[in-house]
């Protein structure tokens, strides 16, 4: 009887034990989307934080970029979402409107409070992830994109990449024409073709630049100026395998198939992070000299010198993850983004904080003053509770016209119907 | 007094249940749950993202997608697809059966062979066949050499009739084989001596599947219809996959594909859960009719 009670009393204090270590044990979990550079260093932060602080345990998931969106839409719909994540911008916008993130902890991150951090960072870095004067992200990354040209793919169609390279998009079109080179209607070497999927980023600026907007400015109208509208359209429906033939959403995704540098594409329309990435995949073209970045076009009718939108990953926090746990997750964040340099030059991502962007080093980076250029002259990418889903329906539109054959002018109709229903049904 | 016990057909029907209850409990769990919360859920308007309580709204989600163009055309394009693929499949697949039945040597490789695509994931056969339908792909080059062209590009992922018949191409592929097994199997159930009678009497091959094989095998030709018809109502990833791959969405936007994009893009649950009931209903309604008009035609072996 006696031996029993001993065995349960150390049983039970054993129990306590693991419970009282347990329960001082933080453990987050971090969701991120793939690439290698940024697994690399980030890996070492988590080592480095969990040797600084033994009692935070930190699990890093990473999950295919295209796939992060639906992943963290069920998770947060099944309660089961992780501690910290980071998403495009304009997927952030909605968990930020229906109050699924929490508020920065300024004094996790390292500041006295909102003003003081908004002043370490370039005007404008915290617009996108704040409501109501409550900042609910940190910038991971701000990307704007321009045009990396092939300069052998030039040159081989007998045009001189120093003097060639397109300024507007008619001058695009008709560049695109002759680097182009086909086989009867299947094109085997596309001279530049546009990133699809990203409508808002790079297909609505140029809408803007001929005066339009997706929805008027109090949000209550879809398309504004259908003369913009159209003539964007007629633009890609040209640009089309029925028009000029110049490229299609159907061909593999031009930035991949441009580090290659196996003669099939001329321009593509990456960010800087495009270098990075082209240093991995093809060392050789990198070092080359054989390539150069321009600014985005604009039309030559344009009323507004507008550029690519610029868009960013911010790492959030679960508003549903416990108070403590969410301050050493704003503490782990802070510590992460300690570090803009080694992200900028390791991974070829921005982090726009002012001691980064004032240093004489950033300036010199190559093609930085293009991209910076053409940042000054972009803005935040658009931003709205339903931005996916109108992306969805631009894409519907140029795609229509561009693949399907349909008329530019039922497919605007279209879009405005189904834009004007979903802003109807919201205000 | 004489004890009262449980008769023979008792004990077996006991242990009948016992034996059922797992597979109920599971059923119950993951197909019942699912669409009861779908049907409770589609009467009201639910965010998926919000941490509002969902409102109530009745019958509005019906109502609504009485009236959606993009409704009405997902139904079109998954009446298009379903009819381009069902009747090929269930058409194919018997006459595939009946061929590897005839023949004495290489069954066991033609069933493997046909069966093949089946074990593929359906996201591994559709990024197979993308790159078959690239415009630069086999797809152009083998039309073009049969056809006796040169570099015309039949716009297998753009042209919206063209899009279409590369999905009931994929998925025709893919299921072909499986439903080939399933009648293989039962071709190998109807007892040989009725063959053998039948030879006796002097009817030829053919005569002998058209008057013996097929009709004998209508159990089994309802079973196929049944699963080939439910399968083409509920495809999805070919259609997902080739939209995500820049082919235009509208002409292959099927209910399944409609009700992702409604629930996962838009976070509209409500809506998205009334699609599903709907789609539900009709898998019942098609499936209840072929019982229906089978069962008067039920199979026996004398």
């Amino acid at each position: 009887m006696k031996k029993i009670s001993s065995v349960m009393v150390f049983a039970l204090t054993m129990l306590l034990f693991v419970s009282v270590v347990g329960a001082q044990t933080i453990e987050l979990t971090y969701w991120t989307h793939t690439d290698d550079n940024r697994t690399m260093i980030e890996n070492r932060y988590i080592e480095e934080f969990e040797k600084m602080y033994p009692n935070v345990k930190i699990k890093r998931v990473v999950n295919e970029a295209s796939k992060m969106g639906d992943l963290i839409l069920t998770a947060f719909s099944a309660n089961n979402a992780p501690d910290l994540f980071n998403l495009p911008i304009e997927q952030e916008y909605g968990y930020m409107i229906h109050q699924r993130l929490a508020p920065v902890n300024y004094a996790a991150v390292g500041y006295k409070d909102a003003q003081e951090l908004i002043d370490n960072y370039q005007e404008g870095t915290f617009d996108p992830i704040s409501m109501d004067g409550v900042i609910y992200g940190m910038p991971l990354e701000l990307t704007n994109w321009s045009i990396y040209i092939n300069d052998r793919v030039f040159r081989d169609a007998g045009l001189d990449p120093d003097k060639d390279w397109p300024r507007t998009w008619e001058e695009m079109a008709d560049i695109s024409e002759k680097l182009t080179l086909r086989d009867g209607e299947v094109v085997l070497r596309r001279g530049f073709d546009f990133r699809y999927p990203y409508y808002l980023v790079s297909v609505l600026p140029m809408v803007e630049q001929l005066g339009g907007k997706l929805i008027s400015d109090d949000g209550k109208t879809a398309i504004v100026n259908e003369a913009a509208w159209t003539q964007v359209l007629e633009f890609m429906r040209d640009w089309g395998p029925h028009g000029r033939n110049l490229g299609s959403p159907t061909y593999p995704a031009p930035r991949k198939i441009w580090n290659k540098d196996n003669n099939d594409m001329g321009m593509c329309l990456s960010g800087y992070y495009q270098q990075g990435r082209l240093k991995i995949d093809n060392p050789e073209f990198h070092a080359s000299n054989e390539w150069r970045v321009v600014p985005f076009p604009v039309f030559e009718n344009a009323v507004n010198d507008v550029r690519a939108s610029y868009y960013g990953h911010y790492l959030v926090v679960n508003a549903q993850t416990p108070k403590n746990k969410q301050e050493w997750a704003w503490k782990f964040i802070a510590y992460m983004l300690d570090n803009p340099w080694e992200y900028l030059e390791t991974v070829q991502i921005l982090q726009p904080r002012k001691d980064l962007l004032e240093d004489q080093a950033f300036m010199e980076l190559p093609y930085m003053d293009v991209f910076m250029s053409d940042m000054s002259k972009s803005h935040a990418v658009f931003l709205h509770e339903n931005g996916y889903q109108f992306e969805r329906f631009i894409g519907d539109a140029v795609e229509g016209v561009m693949l399907a054959g349909e008329p530019v002018d039922r497919a605007l109709k279209t879009l405005k119907t189904r834009i004007q229903e979903v802003l109807d049904d919201v205000y | 007094m004489r004890k009262r016990g449980f008769s023979m057909e008792q004990k077996k029907a006991r242990w009948g249940w016992i034996f059922v209850t797992p597979a109920l409990i599971l059923f119950s769990i993951f197909s019942f749950y699912p669409i009861f919360t779908a049907f409770y859920t589609s009467f009201y308007n639910k965010n998926l993202l919000s941490l509002r309580p969902p409102r109530y709204i009745g019958w509005a989600n019906y109502q609504y997608l009485f009236t959606s163009q993009e409704f009405r055309e997902s139904v079109i394009n998954t009446a298009v697809f379903t009819a381009g693929t069902f009747v090929p499949l269930v058409v194919f697949s018997l006459i595939l059966a009946a061929f590897i039945m005839s023949i004495n040597k290489f069954q066991r490789f033609f069933q493997m062979a046909f069966y093949a695509p089946a074990v593929l994931s359906s996201v591994v056969a559709a990024l197979i066949w993308l790159l078959i339908f690239d415009p630069r792909g086999i797809a152009n080059q083998g039309l073009n050499t049969m056809l006796g062209t040169s570099g015309v590009n039949y716009h297998w992922l753009s042209k919206a009739g063209m899009l279409r018949l590369s999905t009931i191409i994929v998925y025709f592929w893919k299921y072909i084989g499986y439903f080939t097994i399933v009648f293989v199997s039962g071709i190998g159930s109807i007892p040989y001596t009725l063959h053998e009678a039948a030879l006796i009497d002097g009817t030829n091959r053919w005569q002998n599947f058209w008057y013996i094989t097929f009709p004998l095998l209508k159990p089994t030709t309802l079973l196929v219809s049944v699963m080939a018809l439910i399968q083409c109502l509920k495809t999805f990833s070919t259609q997902y996959l080739f939209s995500s791959s820049g082919a235009p969405t509208r002409p292959i936007n099927v209910i399944t594909l409609n009700i992702y994009n409604t629930a996962i893009k838009d976070y509209r649950i409500g809506r998205a859960s009334a699609m599903s009931i709907l789609l539900f209903l009709v898998m019942f309604l098609f499936t209840w009719l072929q019982l229906k008009v089978s069962k008067t035609e039920e199979v026996t072996y004398m």
